[in-house]
């Protein structure tokens, strides 16, 4: 492609397009939206985590003052409201094909918007009341009463896979939806067989939630004269919102409108649809006025999607020189009451191996109902916890036998020779320079002069730790994207289906046009998120953005050139084949004539008024795997426990980078996620009661700006051979590895006292516990030995 | 329902209110401005700050009652005849923001921060006093950034190189 030759607008850190309005206070959320006549909506959820529903009785709060309706599961089901389509199996060709038991299909259980029979989950809706305000709906709510019968429950990941755990559902025996088996068996087992060293462990990745700042809002309006309903919500993809909502409500999708303009995060927690989305739409059907609904930080918490929740046994053999042999791991995800995605398992599944040479591996991978808000892909789906599970192991290995914990990794690396490849359990690697990324991360991190500063921060009675983590991961994500490209007057407009929620597609998008086009960047514009705009389009999750769009806005330029030089060909009455497309401009060596973008499509609106326009669409299954090396320095006081974080530096091979300053900017967040996991976040679920305990940002420990540092981020470019641009995906990146980083530098700042089993989070109460724990069983043992 | 008037952005505006209405619902629902943001109900996030007479408030615990006689500044008042205020304008140069949401919170904590604060402004200085403006998007790096950018710029020496 010529334009790789001349790259203007591709690889700037040009300053973003979406700014203007957003440090201005005009940005467009949802909840900034209010239309005529609108009524609220609040829901009445579930204080018990499994329930039977007996009854609900809406007549005291029917007859309060300013309410408009109360509404059950057994009213929507009446109006022939639908169950929300999920489909959580990953469907590209390159997914690890999930199942059932014995390879039957996977049962997901029924998602309606109100469930009739049971409340599966503290936080499930049961019933909507609608009101003239938020206020009076919220006082209505109260008095509507619902006989509720308490059932056993399970929450806990591995209690809720026991075959006797509590039944979620009555169409299985157990909780398991999901039970496969990949990879080589026998080979597995034969290489463990004749294996020098087995290093076994098992690695619990706890559930958080993604906490995007922006509450998730809904306005729904159905237009009686049409027929059509119309949806604001903030989504990860307004198409696919758009077409399971369809379904729900039993219209053709025509007839469901979804607009979703700025959304103030989302990181997966906005992918799937939400049964507010639907329940407004209906309530706004049967009121016949617009119906507005925003959840509180507390209902946010309790049920936007959430993420991780797996438990893995990780079992590697090594020979007698420390190469690995073989890998068995078996995950089991905790899917939630319902399972709405399988992509964080999926995800994992396909990259056990990690960034190294294991010749064959076995996995199980399981997925067991729970009585939890469902589980979701969430920031780098899958990848943290495989990362974590297989780069904590490595540690371990090397603790164990004696290695240097780089030098076990660099005896195990794939060498870039090996690309493309295919790792045990199938997945292809496209391409990356492994060792490269280590190599350059240990010297921007200063990894050489680690032991003086560790002797420095002893000299302050600190406990200096260092966490080392290479990580592969992998984009897949929706395989179809569309874009159309406009040639207005003076700009050019492309519509495309991708939803950022702060990834900046208008300016990146915009910056891969401009070079195609060979227009200035500032003169293109990039349209998103209005179905009645965006005809089709893929949303945005995995990574797949920046890679889809680019593919398909190139394959829809080259279109358009083709377009264009039919134009010009007239206008200069040759042959379109002698026409010549350079830098923006069309001409011919016939005659000393040109044309820019905007005078052909001048040309083209005066025959037709579509005037100079393109259509395209893309269908891309191949799979990236970005990848990289993460170090941390934290500081750890052993008299309290508590932990600074002072040296952060990743280096992240995203292929080819678009626009470096946004790039970083992903990188950044991406960390702070990560790091969030591993040293504060956690959605604890009261043991004995089942009750959610994260319900404010008083009790969800959130990355705040003083307890973390500024990073040290590089990009690495390896381009991918698998896309025009050579793309990968920057931003999960900085997830990735961050767990298993942070761990690993608790875990060397702790060496002295021994090995130490902390789960994450690692909080100052569980670092001091384990100190002092250490402390004592070292002063009992010189005891014993004293009087022996 | 009483009346309440405050000065809003420069502008004189009175209205017959509820007297549990909070001053940033009078902000979003009865004069429209919606930079002003609500990410949780519990003070702890920083989306809904505001300066009320020149002090940074968290508009989602303050009654607008409370605000009777005030002046008011949001985001949308912040730019002076339509030009941006420095600290604006650093978020955009330093890639401060990206979903956007906080935003408007983050930078009325700073600016006045940079207008208050009475020593020299360090990263740490900084990260210490925004601590009460969550943002899920940056990590904080390009913030912290952005802030002390601002400082210089609109108080040349008032960052030190270290902490």
């Amino acid at each position: 492609m010529d334009v790789l030759k001349s790259l203007r607008a591709i690889g700037q850190p040009l300053r973003r397009k979406e700014d203007q309005r957003l440090i201005t206070g005009r940005g467009r959320f949802t909840d900034d939206f209010s239309l005529a006549g609108q009524a609220w909506a609040v829901m009445l959820r579930s204080p018990h985590p499994h329930a039977a529903i007996r009854g609900i009785d809406g007549s005291a709060a029917l007859a309060m003052p300013g309410v408009l309706g109360v509404f059950s599961g057994a009213d929507a089901l009446a109006d022939g409201l639908g169950e929300i389509p999920h489909n959580p199996v990953p469907s590209t060709r390159f997914d690890v094909k999930l199942t059932g038991r014995g390879g039957t299909p996977v049962y997901i259980g029924e998602h309606l918007l109100l469930p009739v029979d049971r409340a599966r989950y503290v936080g499930e809706p049961v019933a909507m009341v609608v009101a003239e305000t938020r206020q009076l709906a919220l006082t209505a709510a109260e008095a509507v009463m619902v006989d509720f019968e308490p059932l056993p429950w399970v929450a806990e990941t591995a209690a809720s896979a026991e075959p006797d755990a509590p039944r979620l559902w009555d169409a299985l025996a157990d909780n398991i939806l999901v039970d496969a088996t990949f990879g080589d068996v026998a080979g597995t087992d034969a290489a463990f067989g004749a294996a020098a060293h087995v290093v076994t462990m098992t690695a619990r990745i706890g559930r958080v939630t993604g906490v995007p700042m922006e509450p998730r809002a809904a306005i729904g309006e159905f237009d009686a004269q049409t027929g059509r309903y119309t949806l604001y919500a903030g989504s990860g993809g307004a198409v696919r919102q758009k077409h399971e909502l369809a379904k729900v409500l039993g219209v053709e999708p025509a007839r469901v409108r979804v607009i979703s303009h700025d959304v103030g995060g989302n990181f997966g927690t906005r992918n799937r649809a939400y049964v507010e989305f639907g329940l407004v739409m209906w309530a706004s059907r049967r009121l016949g006025r617009p119906v507005k609904f925003r959840a509180d930080r507390s209902e946010s918490f309790l049920t936007d999607y959430q993420g991780r929740d797996l438990i893995s046994e990780v079992s590697l053999a090594l020979d007698a020189e420390g190469k690995f042999l073989a890998l068995r791991a078996s995950n089991l995800s905790n899917v939630g009451a319902r399972c709405v995605s399988l992509s964080p398992l999926s995800k994992g599944s396909g990259l056990i191996t990690g960034s190294y040479d294991i010749p064959v591996a076995t996995l199980r991978s399981r997925a067991t109902f729970s009585n939890t808000m469902p589980t979701q892909a969430y920031r780098s789906s899958g990848r943290p916890e495989v990362t974590f599970t297989i780069e904590r192991l490595i540690d371990k290995a090397a603790h164990e036998l004696g290695y240097d914990r780089l030098d076990l990794r660099r005896r195990n690396l794939i060498a870039p020779s090996q690309m493309p490849y295919t790792n045990a359990v199938g997945s292809q690697y496209d391409s990356g320079e492994y060792e490269k990324n280590m190599d350059r991360l240990l010297e921007i991190g200063d990894w050489a002069g680690i032991e003086a500063r560790r002797r420095e921060a002893r000299s302050r009675g600190k406990l200096l730790g260092v966490g080392f983590a290479n990580y592969v991961e992998s984009s897949i994500g929706s395989p179809k994207e569309r874009a159309d490209v406009i040639v207005r007057q003076n700009t050019v407009e492309i519509v495309i289906g991708t939803q950022p929620a702060g990834q900046g597609h208008e300016t990146s998008f915009a910056q891969v046009a401009a070079d195609l086009l060979g227009v200035p960047f500032e003169q293109v514009n990039i349209t998103l998120g209005d179905t009645d705009v965006v005809s089709a389009g893929g949303g945005t999750h995995s990574g797949r953005s920046m890679r889809h769009a680019s593919t398909v806005i190139a394959l829809a330029v080259s279109d358009l050139i083709d377009k264009a030089k039919v134009l010009a060909a007239d206008a200069f009455h040759v042959a379109p084949q002698l026409v010549e497309f350079e830098e923006g401009v069309f001409g011919t060596p016939a005659t000393n004539r040109s044309l820019d973008w905007f005078e052909l499509a001048a040309q083209a609106r005066a025959k037709d008024p579509a005037g100079l326009r393109v259509r395209r669409d893309n269908e891309m299954h191949t799979p990236v795997f970005p990848n990289g090396s993460c170090m941390c320095e934290i500081e750890i006081d052993p008299e309290t426990g508590g932990l600074e974080i002072i040296r952060y530096s990743t280096v992240d091979d995203v292929g080819r980078c678009i626009n470096p300053m946004i790039v970083h900017g992903q990188t950044h967040g991406g960390i702070a996620q990560g790091v969030g996991q591993a040293l504060w976040e956690s959605f604890v679920i009261d043991p004995d009661s089942g009750q959610p305990l994260a319900g404010s940002f008083t009790d969800y420990a959130m990355p705040r700006s003083d307890n973390l540092p500024s990073f040290n981020a590089e990009i690495a470019e390896v381009i991918s051979p698998t896309n025009p641009f050579g793309i990968k995906a920057g931003g999960e990146g900085g997830t990735t590895p961050a767990l298993a980083v942070i761990m690993s530098a608790v875990e060397d700042a702790l060496a002295e006292y021994g090995p130490i089993d902390i789960d994450m989070p690692a909080t100052p109460l569980k670092i001091w516990t384990a100190i002092q724990t250490a402390r004592e069983a070292a002063e009992e043992t010189a005891k014993s030995e004293l009087v022996a | 329902m009483r009346m309440v008037s405050l000065t809003v952005n420069g502008a004189a505006v009175s209205r017959e209110v509820e007297d549990c209405m909070l001053l940033v619902e009078f902000l979003r629902e009865e004069l429209g401005l919606t930079g002003t943001h609500v990410g949780c109900d519990t003070t702890q996030c920083g989306c809904c700050v505001v300066h009320l007479d020149g002090v940074s408030a968290k508009s989602c615990t303050v009654l607008v009652l409370q605000a009777e006689g005030a002046e008011v500044t949001t985001i949308e008042g912040l730019a002076r005849d339509g030009e941006l205020h420095p600290l604006q304008r650093a978020f955009r140069e330093h890639h401060g923001l990206q979903c956007g949401f906080c935003t408007p919170g983050q930078i009325m904590a700073g600016a006045e921060l940079i207008e208050t604060y009475p020593g020299r402004l360090d990263e740490h200085a900084v990260r210490e006093e925004m601590e009460g403006n969550l943002c899920r998007c940056t990590g904080y790096h390009n913030i912290v950034k952005a802030i002390l950018a601002a400082a210089e710029e609109m108080k040349p020496g008032m960052v030190s190189e270290q902490r």
